[in-house]
């Protein structure tokens, strides 16, 4: 029994750095660019799936089970799928109240903070609008809160973590002046989306969201709303309908068709399109597929 | 004392006239309101359409499985019944959820069932939160892990019964018990779980451990007891569970074990006053497998199959006198059910239940019948198996309809006779409040 139990637990004795399972991919890339070789990162949600709906898979459940430390997106937007994986993990440290867990919305002012909730308002965030990565200024302030995390779960590198957040920054920053060029001639014009999920995309360049084509959110597109969006399109003119990856596009065709504004596919995360591979490709990609 | 009141109320007046607004409750400085546990409630409803009356219906039987399958045979008047039992209207159940942290070393879980025929505490355990290496506690009242679908409660299953195979041997609320539960999560690339629970073992269908005392004893003060003693915890079940992806598609297998004592006493019934004392193994093996093509579209197979041993001693009590002889009885089943979640609405199912193996041995010889003395004795070759087809509509994740189409030939009357039973149920399902995400 003794050498077969030595032979399991040899493989994690063999890395010495931090198992960091996160919950989304863009939280991975963020992650290993400031922990690099001392990290590895863990994701496990798909980056083409609909964030508010992973299935919560058994085999997520082994890899929280040998976690490190745990980092979420936060916002209620894995209320859905991550508890009852960490209930199952039975692994303290990546229960919410452990010093290895970090839950990201906690760091960021949210837009879209309902005043009262009610669930027949749809499926609203208690905290405000939780997909707030989308805003490419916003990645700095997670990346630092993410450097501070590391080096306070693992202060032996603490320097490493902090040379590699400057870098990060630099880099980073340097992307923002580009993207920002690419959006530049968009300023205050108006877009529809199907879900709402692009708030802090349209903060950061100064876009005005007119409408979502769900009646409400996370409830299906209806006829009646249909219309009622197609007659606002009419009289409001915004450039472009923008649409995620994880929806069927169906009634945003058909908008379309009808009042000739085009479809703007907009990938959400790193994975949502094959060509997305990285986070500077994600805003490459946001940034510049407008203008097309 | 009136002056204490009146000053408290003029004190409360003056106070009120400064604060006329109460504050939020964040800043009222013994406020405990924000370690609210999380609540909820989910309503369940049907309107159901027996072709068989319900007075009918509580005398069929699976012959030699079960006894008074849909529900209401008395026992001891604590008269249980199944769910969407009825013609007409049933409330199924309003289950009140609650759930919270209770410090950094565990966490509580209560479930009160209230239904027409009065408040059940169907789950009230506490988990460990803290254990380190994979391991977690619970005890309470708990529902085991053992197989698939007995750890699910009724409003996550795909159908609005249980399976036939589940229903016959665990009865309406499945293994259901008091006791500890032990679980541990290899360190492993790939899932695998395997858990431990040693419960008090009171199931009425098929376990037990209260004394059965002789009907005919002469002194009813110091009757016969049928049977060894037996002292509780009497039931332990064991498994292993597993899980891994290939690309789209997750496949979960289990293995389950449950060995307990039986002491199951039917001497009050007027029909039938029988009892049986003796061990129970049941052995389960399931399998389900999920293919998702989108974030909303998938198609899950979920299935089943139970066998279950027991042996011991039957006893008859014909006009005073009693009869005991040795019984053994090996019974299995299974169910197999196929569901298509078209997207976030709609979903459509089929399942098929059986139970194909019901062995009885009396006495040292096999039987051919179940109840040589019945009309038309029912031969224990018969197969007895259900048919059913669901559709739903979800119109959020928290409401759902369901009509369900049930095809029942595995019930029977007193006097061995094959009684159909179709059913149309129109279930609604409603949730409220905080409830929390469910497992795979």
């Amino acid at each position: 029994m003794k050498p077969l139990l030595m032979l399991l637990l040899l493989p994690l004795s063999l890395f010495a750095h931090l198992n960091i399972v996160v919950s989304y991919p863009y939280i991975g890339a963020i992650t290993k660019a400031i922990g690099k070789d001392h990290v590895d990162t863990i994701v496990l949600a798909q980056g083409n799936w609909d964030p508010h709906f992973i299935v919560p898979r058994p085999s997520l459940i082994s890899k929280l089970r040998s976690a490190d430390a745990l980092i979420m997106n936060g916002g209620q937007l894995e209320i859905g799928w991550l508890p009852p994986l960490i209930k199952r993990a039975n692994n303290p440290k990546t229960i919410p109240s452990a010093p290895t867990f970090l839950d990201l919305s906690r760091h960021i002012s949210f837009l879209q903070k309902p005043k009262s909730l009610d669930r027949a308002q749809g499926d609203v965030h208690p905290d405000g609008n939780p997909h707030f990565h989308l805003n490419p200024n916003n990645i700095l302030i997670l990346a630092q809160t993410i450097a501070t995390f590391l080096s306070s779960i693992d202060s032996e590198h603490q320097a490493i973590y902090a040379t590699n957040l400057k870098q990060f920054e630099q880099d980073w920053r340097a992307h923002l002046t580009q993207w920002q060029k690419n959006m530049a001639s968009k300023k205050g014009m108006k877009v529809i989306q199907f879900h709402d999920n692009l708030a802090y995309f349209n903060q950061a360049y100064g876009l005005e969201n007119i409408g979502t084509l769900e009646p409400l959110p996370g409830i299906p597109p209806s006829s009646r709303h249909t219309m009622e969006i197609i007659e606002r399109i009419k009289r409001q003119k915004p450039y472009c309908i923008f649409h995620d990856v994880y929806h069927s596009t169906k009634t945003a065709q058909y908008i379309s068709d009808k009042t000739g504004i085009p479809v703007i596919l907009m990938p959400h995360d790193i994975g949502a399109l094959e060509s997305i591979d990285s986070l500077v490709a994600l805003f490459d990609y946001l940034t510049t597929v407008q203008a097309k | 004392m009136n002056k204490i009141l009146l000053l408290s109320t003029l004190t409360s007046a003056a106070l009120f006239a400064v604060a006329p607004v109460v504050k939020p409750a964040q800043e009222r400085t013994f406020s405990q309101s924000q370690f609210m546990p999380d609540m909820s409630a989910i309503v369940d409803f049907s309107y159901v359409n027996h072709s068989i009356s319900d007075a009918d219906l509580q005398h069929l039987s699976i012959p030699g499985v079960t006894e008074g399958f849909y529900g209401s045979h008395d026992h001891g008047g604590n008269s249980e019944s199944t769910y969407n039992a009825n013609n007409g209207f049933n409330l199924n159940y309003v289950e009140l959820v609650l759930s919270s942290n209770v410090d950094p070393y565990f966490s509580v879980d209560a479930v009160f069932h209230f239904s027409p025929e009065g408040v059940e505490v169907e789950e009230g355990y506490f988990t460990t939160t803290a254990l380190e290496n994979g391991f977690r506690i619970r005890g309470g009242k708990l529902l085991s892990e053992f197989g698939r679908i007995n750890q699910q409660h009724h409003h996550f299953w795909d159908f609005g019964n249980a399976p036939l195979v589940n229903e016959a041997f665990f009865g309406t609320q499945g293994i259901n018990e008091l006791g500890m539960q032990l679980q541990w999560v290899a360190p492993t690339p790939m899932y695998l779980m395997l858990g431990a629970e040693a419960l008090q073992g009171t199931n009425e269908a098929m376990f037990g451990n209260a004394q059965i005392s002789d009907p005919n004893s002469p002194d009813p003060e110091d009757p016969t007891i049928l049977g060894e003693e037996i002292t509780a915890p009497s039931l332990f079940v064991g498994y292993v569970k597993s899980s891994f992806d290939v690309g789209s598609t997750t496949i979960l297998p289990g293995l389950s074990l449950a060995q307990g004592s039986s002491r199951l006493d039917h001497f009050e019934d007027a029909e039938h006053a029988n009892a049986f004392a003796g061990d129970s193994s049941v052995y389960g093996a399931d399998l389900t497998v999920k293919h998702f093509f989108n974030s909303y579209s998938f198609l899950s197979w979920q299935s089943e199959w139970i066998m279950r041993n027991m042996d011991g001693t039957g006893y008859h009590n014909d006009a005073g006198t009693l009869q005991g002889s040795p019984l053994e009885k090996e019974q299995a089943g299974y169910y197999a059910q196929l569901v298509y979640a078209y997207d976030q609405n709609w979903r459509f199912g089929v399942r098929y239940d059986s139970i194909y193996l019901n062995d009885l041995t009396l006495d040292g010889i096999s039987q051919t019948v179940v109840d040589p003395e019945a009309a038309n004795p029912v031969s224990t070759s018969e197969d007895f198996d259900r048919y059913s087809v669901m559709s739903e509509y979800h119109l959020s994740e928290f409401s759902r309809i369901r009509l369900e189409y049930n095809h029942n030939t595995a019930l029977y009357s007193e006097d061995g006779d094959r009684q159909n039973l179709d059913t149309v149920m129109l279930q609604f399902n409603l949730s409220i409040g905080a409830h929390a995400a469910h497992d795979f």
